[in-house]
């Protein structure tokens, strides 16, 4: 029982001082990761509004799933990072850009495999200008005839982007 | 001593002579860039996990001995992870899992057991240098002859800042016979195998000599 004892007590020790390692080593490099996660995300961001400054709002209704980010881009309006399952196996991630209004005003895929002359068709310049720039928080989103799969990940996404929209600010 | 430091570079070469860590030394050899940063990472953790367990050989008790050595190596990957993620956010990009996936690479719990709770902590680092170097030797080695192959280059970045190049080597009238499929994992089993089979005839070479 004794032995036992020791066994449990020197483990004990052990992982705790590690732990206790850790934990200040992870409270030195945290801030710089965090940062450099910024300046990342920066850069994308800047496809949308050149030049104006970020800053990350509403952490809570971030969930990480379909909500990957929201941003205030000053002066401008709000981007929402988005992801959502269309028809490929990697999803799709898009930033949108709403002004202070809730009108959509850019649209930028960041990331997405879908069928092309298909699925792809809803990323094409003309397809974003007619599909979702303009739209109002009141106006739905149409689907797009011949993608129907990515076009309803779309709709989710922008949908779940909105549901939001009016608690921020 | 040195004896133990030359050890690990040929003759008890890990990932030749041992066949340990082959998992990361294919998978991450395709580029000089984060092989050398794996090597890095691999060599430190190694050097201060066998110093550490060498140091306290003594106090461990020997049925919870495993248990202690990988709360010990864990904490020390999980700290260079946090540097290189920090410091070097490319290299930590392109290492992805691997880097974490040295708390089981068998190379250093196997050193832990074999050598250093059995020796002092001098020899203990210089083991893990010369097992590390041997690692090095073997993944930097794999991957200049993958990188040369698959682009007919090399390339390497400064790991700190990635935009700049510490040296290249492009051989554009060699450019249209690239063989990019030393850049795939079936290119890496190929190298590999060719690698393997010099270090046996090193190996037996010098035993050779040994017996003579």
């Amino acid at each position: 029982m004794k032995k036992i004892l020791t066994l449990v007590l020197f483990l004990g020790i052990v992982s705790a001082i590690s732990g206790l390692v850790l934990g200040y080593v992870n409270s030195v490099t945290e801030p710089l990761i965090q940062e450099a996660a910024i300046k990342a995300e920066k850069a994308n961001l800047e496809l949308m509004y050149p030049g104006a400054d970020f800053t990350p709002v509403g952490d809570k209704y971030v969930d990480g799933s379909t909500i990957l980010g929201i941003y205030e881009a000053d002066g401008q309006g709000y981007i929402f990072k988005l992801w959502g399952k269309g028809y490929s196996s990697s999803g799709i991630t898009i930033l949108v850009g709403f002004d202070y209004d809730g009108t959509i005003q850019k649209l930028v895929p960041l990331e997405q495999q879908e069928t092309n002359g298909f699925g792809a068709e809803n990323f094409k310049d003309d397809a974003i200008n007619s599909l979702y720039i303009g739209k109002t928080l009141d106006q739905d989103v149409d689907l797009r005839s011949g993608s129907t799969v990515t076009s309803k990940a779309m709709q989710g996404m922008i949908a779940a982007a909105k549901a939001v929209f009016p608690e921020l600010g | 001593m040195w004896k133990n430091f030359k050890n690990g570079l040929i003759k008890e070469n890990p990932v030749f002579g041992l066949y340990l860590g082959m998992c990361s030394t294919l998978a991450i050899s395709s580029a000089i860039d984060s092989a050398i940063g794996m090597s890095l990472c691999v060599i430190i953790v190694l050097i201060l996990s066998n110093c550490i367990i060498s140091a306290m050989r003594k106090i461990i008790p020997d049925e919870i001995r495993i248990p202690v050595y990988i709360v010990i190596i864990a904490s020390l990957v999980t700290i260079v992870e946090m540097l290189v993620h920090a410091f070097m956010p490319e290299l930590y990009v392109s290492l992805g899992a691997f880097l974490s996936l040295i708390v089981v690479n068998c190379i250093i719990l196997g050193r832990a057991e074999a050598f250093a709770n059995k020796n002092g902590i001098l020899a203990s680092a210089i083991d893990g240098l010369g097992m590390g170097l041997g690692y090095t030797i073997a993944i930097v080695g794999l991957a200049i002859v993958r990188e040369f192959l698959s682009t007919m280059g090399l390339v390497f970045h400064n790991p700190f800042d990635a935009s700049q190049e510490i040296f290249k080597i492009a051989i554009p009238a060699l450019e249209p016979y690239k063989i990019s499929f030393f850049s795939t994992s079936v290119g890496a089993f190929l190298a590999f195998a060719c690698f393997a089979a010099l270090f046996a005839k090193l190996r037996s070479n010098s035993s050779k000599k040994e017996v003579k």
